[in-house]
């Protein structure tokens, strides 16, 4: 009796188990179907459309291969693409990286008013980009405020040793143009990473602290041999999601540089381009393989990523 | 189990969802089109023995474009409701396309789902009319007997495919003049070299950042060019003619009105365009087209200028550069008749009329009456020649020259080689294409 009865939960058991699992899979399979239509299917589709010649009314033409792999790197406006975000990416991901981290550490602190500035760093990653970006513009325009601010303080003789003129075109001219985008971006994005970080923080024990305290170490010590290095998760999770934002470039670049990428090129990204072939040109087919080129050159740098910071350290 | 059951219905229920909230099929607009041979066209601008009766066609056409102003609006509202009491057979459903025009025109030309009739900007014609994407109009024209040369050839030129069919029709066009502060500027001048010796004596002058407003770019710049007797490509638009002396001449010159300090970009004045820098007083002079008129009554009143024409070169003829925007029927169309019926009406004689008194737009005809004041904008279109749409591929031709001109300004070299040079290399590429 007491065998059957145990046998009887085991099987009542089971059946809930099953009907739990298939409860999970029936909530997963929504997103699960709409990852593969629209990312896995759409990557698929752009492999097809980018080795025909692709007609956006009518469809498929001739197969042409590779050639439109091959063309698009003959051009020497997509090779400046590739280095305007390859340049963006190797300057903008660390200084947003240090600058959130350096926030994230702050904020983290016992201090009085804590709260507001939490909100108060992340209010620009909040604020519209295009609003943000047109703002930026405005401010970093040859009469514009930040010239003037310089000029007040008496900083231009400075200014003036690196070739800045008194009304420098920070956005307009092609030598400051991306590096202005970079500052833009920094300050706009350094507080969602600042939220990445703090997080982070939180998973790092008290009591590791409070050994160091005891062995005498200082704050600066501990930044640098606890913190920082029990950061590995929040930095290899940081830096992927900035080297795929910083590859992806294309809002601000759209709105301060329109769609030629103007000064010069100055600030043409890979997404800017390959919108200008789809859309301007409507040469699908070659935007399809300037897609899939980024796709493959994310996907190595995440890798690459993955192997640097990949594995969470254990203490 | 239930709740599984319930977990796999919720999922169906929003993929079913997701899937067809946007497949709903559009209400069809119906109609039924007559076209019985012997009728009258439109009488406006019809010249050939009208052959088929436009009365006699019934439905909705579907009209689509841009709008920049109120004002515009309600000039193509009064215009709709002339067509309206004209032709009250054809319903027009009028419905403004927001956003970024080209891309959202995209998507419509991918799912074929396009408006009967909408704009398409001089840019564009040719590359959409080679897509497919427009409905050629020489049938319509030998149908219906609407004739063509009423209108400015600099105008209709654009909307010719390669195939030498007719695309679209010009709803307006605007030359490009010289506006000019009459505080600062009392006479026009009316050659290149008094040009530069008007704008020479108001270097340095209290609050102008430079004399003259230019663009770094074929926008402006070619009229420049022609006015100097070169040219991107040859009339037949098939021989490369950047690297002719005219051309490197006039190139050359053009960078030097910024090495001389004459000239400056809207941009380093800091503003957004040439408009805000005449209406800032930033310069006295300024090279746009009549859409400067409707920025400068709003935004600055107080600023009196007049318009003169662009002064002319050493090729000794006056010349200057062209902007148009055309009606086209979309090939894939449902109420192609009707469409013409408000297309033949618009870009006729008694439609542009109307269009162009609401005061924000040039006619494209030459039997439309100049609105007040446009008078130098509009005689200009005589001889005006196309500014963009003129040759396949002239986007990347304008994107190289630019580039290259930018460069040669912000580095201070002020040297027109690696412009032509940049230049021809793109028109060779567009050419080969």
């Amino acid at each position: 009796m007491t065998i059957a009865s145990a046998r009887d939960r085991r099987v009542s058991t089971g059946i809930g188990q099953r009907s739990e699992a298939l409860a999970a899979y029936a909530f997963i399979a929504i997103p699960m179907l709409l990852f593969l239509v629209l990312n896995i299917g759409s990557i698929l589709y752009a492999l097809f459309i980018s080795v025909f010649q692709w007609n956006i009314r009518s469809g498929a033409g001739a197969f042409i291969g590779i050639a439109n792999y091959q063309n698009v790197f003959k051009d020497p406006i997509f090779i400046r693409a590739i280095q305007n975000s390859v340049y963006y990416a190797i300057v903008w991901v660390p200084l947003t990286m240090a600058v959130g981290l350096f926030l994230a550490v702050l904020v983290n602190q016992k201090l009085r008013g804590r709260t507001f500035f939490r909100a108060a760093f992340y209010f620009p990653a909040i604020a519209s980009s295009a609003a943000v970006t047109v703002l930026w513009i405005f401010l970093a325009q040859p009469d514009g405020l930040f010239n003037g601010i310089r000029g007040a303080l008496g900083l231009n003789p400075i200014f003036q040793l690196f070739g800045f003129a008194p009304n420098q075109n920070w956005i307009g001219d092609s030598h400051t143009a991306l590096n202005s985008v970079i500052l833009l971006n920094a300050w706009t994005t350094s507080g969602t990473f600042m939220l990445f970080y703090l997080a982070s923080l939180q998973t790092i024990p008290g009591e590791v602290y409070e050994a160091a305290a005891i062995d005498g170490a200082g704050s600066w010590q501990m930044f640098w041999r606890i913190t920082f290095p029990l950061l590995k998760p929040g930095h290899y999770f940081v830096a992927t999601v900035a080297v795929i934002g910083a590859l992806q470039l294309f809002d601000q670049a759209r709105i301060a540089g329109g769609t030629t990428g103007d000064p010069a090129n100055a600030l043409m990204s890979v997404v800017l381009y390959l919108y200008n072939l789809a859309f301007f040109k409507f040469d699908f087919d070659r935007a399809a393989a300037v897609g899939l080129i980024l796709f493959a050159i994310i996907l190595t740098l995440t890798l690459i990523q993955r192997r640097l910071f990949g594995s969470a350290p254990s203490w | 189990m239930r709740r599984s059951v319930l977990a796999l219905g919720a999922s169906i229920v929003m993929i079913a969802g997701a899937c067809t909230s946007g497949s709903t099929p559009a209400p069809s607009t119906g109609g039924t089109t007559s076209a019985a041979p012997g009728g009258s066209a439109e009488a406006s601008g019809a010249s050939a023995a009208p052959s088929a009766d436009l009365s006699a066609i019934t439905g909705t056409a579907k009209l689509s474009g841009w709008q920049s102003s109120d004002a515009e609006n309600k000039a193509l509202q009064d215009t709709v409701t002339a067509f309206q009491a004209a032709y009250p057979n054809v319903k027009v459903d009028y419905k403004v396309i927001t956003g970024d025009y080209p891309t959202v025109m995209a998507t419509n030309f991918a799912s074929k789902n396009v408006p009967d009739l909408f704009y398409v900007d001089a840019s564009f014609g040719q590359p959409w009319a080679d897509q497919g994407f427009l409905e050629p109009l020489d049938d319509y024209f030998t149908k219906y007997g609407f004739d063509t040369s009423a209108f400015f050839p600099g105008y209709l030129a654009p909307f010719k495919g390669s195939d030498g069919k007719t695309y679209g029709l010009p709803k307006d066009g605007n030359t490009i003049g010289m506006a000019y502060n009459t505080a600062e500027v009392q006479t026009a001048p009316t050659s290149l070299a008094d040009l530069v010796t008007a704008a020479t004596a108001l270097k340095g002058k209290d609050g102008l950042k430079a004399p003259i407003c230019l663009n770094p770019g074929l926008d402006r710049g070619l009229a420049f060019i022609y006015a100097q007797g070169g040219s991107i490509v040859s009339d037949d638009g098939k021989t490369n003619q950047v690297d002719t002396p005219q051309t490197k001449a006039a190139v050359q010159w053009y960078l030097d009105l910024f090495k001389n300090g004459i000239g400056m970009t809207a941009s380093d004045m800091g503003d957004d365009w040439c408009g805000t820098s005449l209406g800032k007083k930033h310069a006295a002079i300024a090279f746009e087209g009549g859409w400067l008129d409707p920025a400068m009554s709003s935004t600055y009143p107080n600023v009196k200028y007049a318009w003169g024409q662009i002064p002319t070169g050493s090729s000794g003829s006056p010349v200057t550069i062209s902007y148009t925007a055309a009606y086209s029927i979309g090939a894939d169309s449902k109420d192609k008749d009707q469409a013409w019926v408000l297309l033949q009406f618009l870009a006729g004689k008694d439609g542009m009329t109307k269009w162009t008194s609401g005061g924000v737009a040039l006619p494209s005809r030459t039997d439309v009456p100049t609105p007040t004041g446009k008078d130098i904008l509009v005689a200009q279109a005589q001889f005006a020649k196309p500014g963009s749409g003129f040759m396949k591929g002239y986007g990347d031709v304008q994107k190289a020259f630019q580039d290259a001109f930018t460069k040669e300004i912000q580095d201070k070299t002020y040297n027109a080689d690696s412009v032509i040079a940049a230049t021809k290399t793109a028109v060779d590429a567009a050419l080969a294409s």
